[in-house]
């Protein structure tokens, strides 16, 4: 029996700051923490505030999803102030939502996560990249190497895509609530549909052909990371005058059952959250304050459970839960869904905009809201995501955000049940000490994961008055 | 090529067809690179409390694409978003990178610096012998770093990361250390803003710094000043929803006391910006962003009369 506790800090190549401690036995891993080591406590910054503010402030929550952050915002004001979306608008939305999209998974593939199977080249940033199971060939991996410098350009093209539409990324102005407040002129969209073929093809010739050769060359990671069968899914791409129709539809699959969502069903836990109550600070109301003393606590990460279970967001849970993909939720699986998901939004971006009819800004603001509180769902790049608000007099009394990154990240609840990236490392084989890293790093970062994006501590029960969300 | 001609060719560039800052740039590194005793600039890149939008806004730089920047321009030592090397093997390169390169590499900090809890809520690694904070972090390798650059608002002035009600103590770099920062703020940064300030860095040292710490090349004029719209303004001609054509001073733009180039530079290839894209500047570069600029659709004078209550409100009030 040997034994022996290591440190995986800093997990680089993400957006945030993660560390994983594990505890190795026999060559196994038989227990994992993984840390989001920083707090910026947003839902509190939007306190106070106009909720009109919402959708460019909750956007600065992060940077590679912004735009996201900006979409639930503008569906939670759309129905406070009962918007009605013209078809423009939809389409707009829509395809801008998907470019954010392009340029998180084109960036994650290649710049975070290539470099966990390809050998870089011997020179800043790549030094000490240590990667112990090379395993492509001399040709094959220069190929690869190659397409990381084109998959730059690409990636930059997504957000070029967007920003023509949208003024700037991250952070984009445009999508509000109300619609879309730039013209689709038809020189804008001929300029968009030049960039999408650009990107279209990239992932066509590069991105597709890439990923199955890495899937078939470490064929091995589809038995490796493989986390219990439980997906969710808040539904993407918007569509209705409502936002009543989500294109790609959400949905709760639990060992091949599948059901629809229903908030009242997702609870939180902070047991090993640097989180207490108020009231054990002496404070008065019923909201959770940061502590980094806490005891035995381990992470900024909120854990977030539907029925008393963990689980998984992102790309794989979506291609499944719409029959894209029939795989496994292994490490493999997680980044080939995302790749098929990449290639499905270059389809779905040239159809819409083919559909747009050049016209005037697609946009319709009213001023006075017809509710006091609203709640948004929808998914990021990452997975479900939530955002929920109560007002009076159009200012923020409490606004709650609940990532994809609580879901996938979760540490351990009370009962002591593994979130997903926890229950994904443990058990995985480490046949020798000096490819802890790699191979670990390969399974973590298949979740694509981003920890600016670990922003919730309140408590959704305590601030939102469920009704039908989905 | 002389100093005077750089800053020059930063400045006149966004006036004429070829607007592209960073495209010049290349060849001009490349010219410098090639005399005696010269070599790329060697940088260590800490991230702190932001939300990475400034290292995804870098991703954007065109003309050098990324590619080229790491290749012909910058050696990025330490970086948490590009480096190929991670866990202990990444904290060694920093540790041998800080000295390798002492007193000659850029400390690029990306993110606003807690400070209370003796900044717990930002470890930036964990070691056997325990958590290294962002402010222990950077307070270490201040006395080592040539030249200190905080990229974006947070790392400039605290910024959203600091926003009221502030239960981190986040403060901006030029807060917590005791040296001269040049501050490239934004929200994110312009990619151009952050290359071309690199590219000064490399051949003529520190660019000349307006009041508050930020190269004078880029944040010299303000939007309003250079802003497309600026003949509605003149006569008056206000824009009454987001979508309209008109000066979006009468929805909140910051544009006439934030400095910035975005009006000709504008975005992401230089294609848009948020005042062309029919809604207000937010004034992401300035000191007070974001406490300064909500509510984003108030006016500039309405704004600032709700700044006295905002200073009176408390954590605990909230």
């Amino acid at each position: 029996m040997t034994k022996q506790s290591i440190i995986f800090s800093p997990v680089t190549r993400l957006s945030g700051l993660l560390s994983v401690e594990a505890i190795i036995e026999n060559g196994r891993v038989a227990e994992a923490n993984a840390s989001g080591t920083m707090f910026r406590g947003y839902e509190w910054i939007m306190r106070d505030r106009l909720v009109t503010d919402a959708v460019y402030l909750t956007q600065r929550v992060c940077g590679i999803c912004s735009l996201a952050h900006g979409a639930a915002a503008s569906y939670l004001l759309d129905e406070i102030y009962d918007s009605e979306l013209t078809e423009n608008a939809q389409y707009l939305r829509n395809i801008m939502f998907a470019a954010d999209f392009l340029q998180n998974h084109i960036r994650h593939f290649y710049l975070f996560s290539l470099p966990d199977f390809a050998r870089m080249p011997d020179r800043p940033p790549y030094l000490g990249q240590n990667l112990t199971d090379a395993r492509l060939g001399f040709s094959d991996n220069e190929r690869l190497v190659g397409h990381y410098f084109e998959a730059v350009k690409a990636a930059q093209e997504s957000h070029q895509l967007l920003a023509l539409f949208g003024g700037k990324a991250p952070h984009q102005h445009s999508f509000v609530h109300g619609g879309v407040s730039v013209a689709p002129t038809a020189d804008k969209i001929s300029q968009a549909l030049a960039l999408i073929r650009s990107i279209g093809d990239f992932v066509k010739s590069r991105m597709v052909p890439d990923t199955e050769l890495v899937a078939r060359v470490y064929s091995d990671y589809y038995a490796i990371g493989v986390t219990p069968p439980r997906l969710l899914s808040f539904g993407l791409f918007k569509f209705g005058k409502m936002n009543e129709n989500n294109l790609w539809r959400g949905g709760v699959v639990s060992d091949g059952r599948y059901t629809l969502p229903q908030a009242q069903l997702i609870n939180e836990d902070i047991t090993n959250s640097w989180y207490v109550s108020g009231q054990e600070k002496g404070e008065k109301g019923e909201d959770y304050l940061p502590d980094p003393y806490k005891p035995h606590a381990y992470t900024w990460i909120k854990s977030v459970n539907y029925t008393g279970l963990p689980y998984q967001v992102g790309p794989l849970a979506r291609m499944i839960i719409n029959g894209f993909y029939s795989g496994g939720t292994s490490t493999m699986d997680r980044i080939y869904a995302r790749t098929l998901e990449t290639l499905l939004l270059t389809e779905l971006v040239l159809g819409w905009l083919n559909k747009i009819k050049p016209g005037p800004p697609p946009i319709n603001q009213k001023k006075t809201p017809v509710k006091n509180e609203a709640t948004a769902t929808t998914d990021a790049m990452r997975g479900a995501l939530l955002h929920s608000a109560k007002i009076q007099d159009e200012k923020v009394v409490r606004y709650n955000i609940i990532t994809p990154t609580v879901w996938n990240f979760a540490p351990k609840d009370k009962n002591g049940n593994r979130g997903p990236v926890e229950s994904a490392l443990v058990g995985t084989g480490i046949p020798r000490s000096d490819m802890l890293f790699t191979i670990l790093g390969r399974t973590i970062r298949s979740f694509d994961p981003c920890i600016s994006c670990a922003t919730h501590i309140l408590d959704l029960k305590k601030n939102v008055e469920y009704e039908e969300v989905f | 090529m002389e100093k005077e001609e750089f800053v020059r060719l930063c400045q006149s560039l966004s006036c004429n067809n070829n607007h592209e800052l960073t495209r010049a740039i290349l060849p001009v590194v490349g010219e410098y690179l090639a005399l005696p005793n010269k070599s790329k600039l060697p940088v260590i890149w800490i991230e702190t409390n932001d939300s990475g939008d400034n290292n995804i806004a870098f991703m954007n730089t065109t003309y050098p694409y990324l590619d080229q920047v790491f290749a012909e321009m910058i050696d990025l030592l330490y970086s948490n978003t590009f480096m190929a090397a991670q866990g202990s093997d990444a904290l060694s390169i920093l540790e041998q990178a800080s000295l390798m390169y002492k007193s000659k590499f850029v400390l690029v900090v990306e993110g606003a610096v807690p400070v209370k809890d003796n900044g717990l809520y930002n470890i930036i690694a964990i070691t056997e012998k325990g958590a290294i904070t962002a402010l222990e972090a950077i307070r270490q390798l201040e006395a080592a770093a040539g030249h200190v650059v905080a990229i974006g608002t947070c790392a400039s002035f605290g910024g959203p990361s600091a926003a009221r009600p502030n239960l981190t103590g986040s403060a901006g770099v030029r807060d917590v250390l005791k040296r001269e920062i040049i501050n490239v703020s934004g929200c994110p940064v312009n990619p151009d803003w952050f290359v071309g300030t690199m590219a000064h860095l490399l051949m003529y040292g520190r660019p000349e710094l307006d009041s508050l710490g930020r190269p004078v090349l880029f944040y010299g004029f303000t939007v309003h000043r250079h802003c497309q719209r600026r003949s509605y303004f003149d006569r008056d001609d206000f824009a009454s929803k987001p979508g309209d054509i008109e000066c979006m001073f009468s929805l909140g733009c910051m544009g006439p006391r934030t400095g910035a180039d975005c009006p000709y530079r504008q975005w992401i290839n230089h294609v848009n910006w948020p005042v062309k894209a029919n809604t207000p500047c937010i004034g992401c570069t300035n000191e007070d962003f974001p406490d300064g600029s909500t509510p984003f659709f108030t006016t500039l004078p309405e704004k600032s009369e709700k700044d006295e209550e905002k200073k009176s409100t408390s954590l605990k009030e909230t």
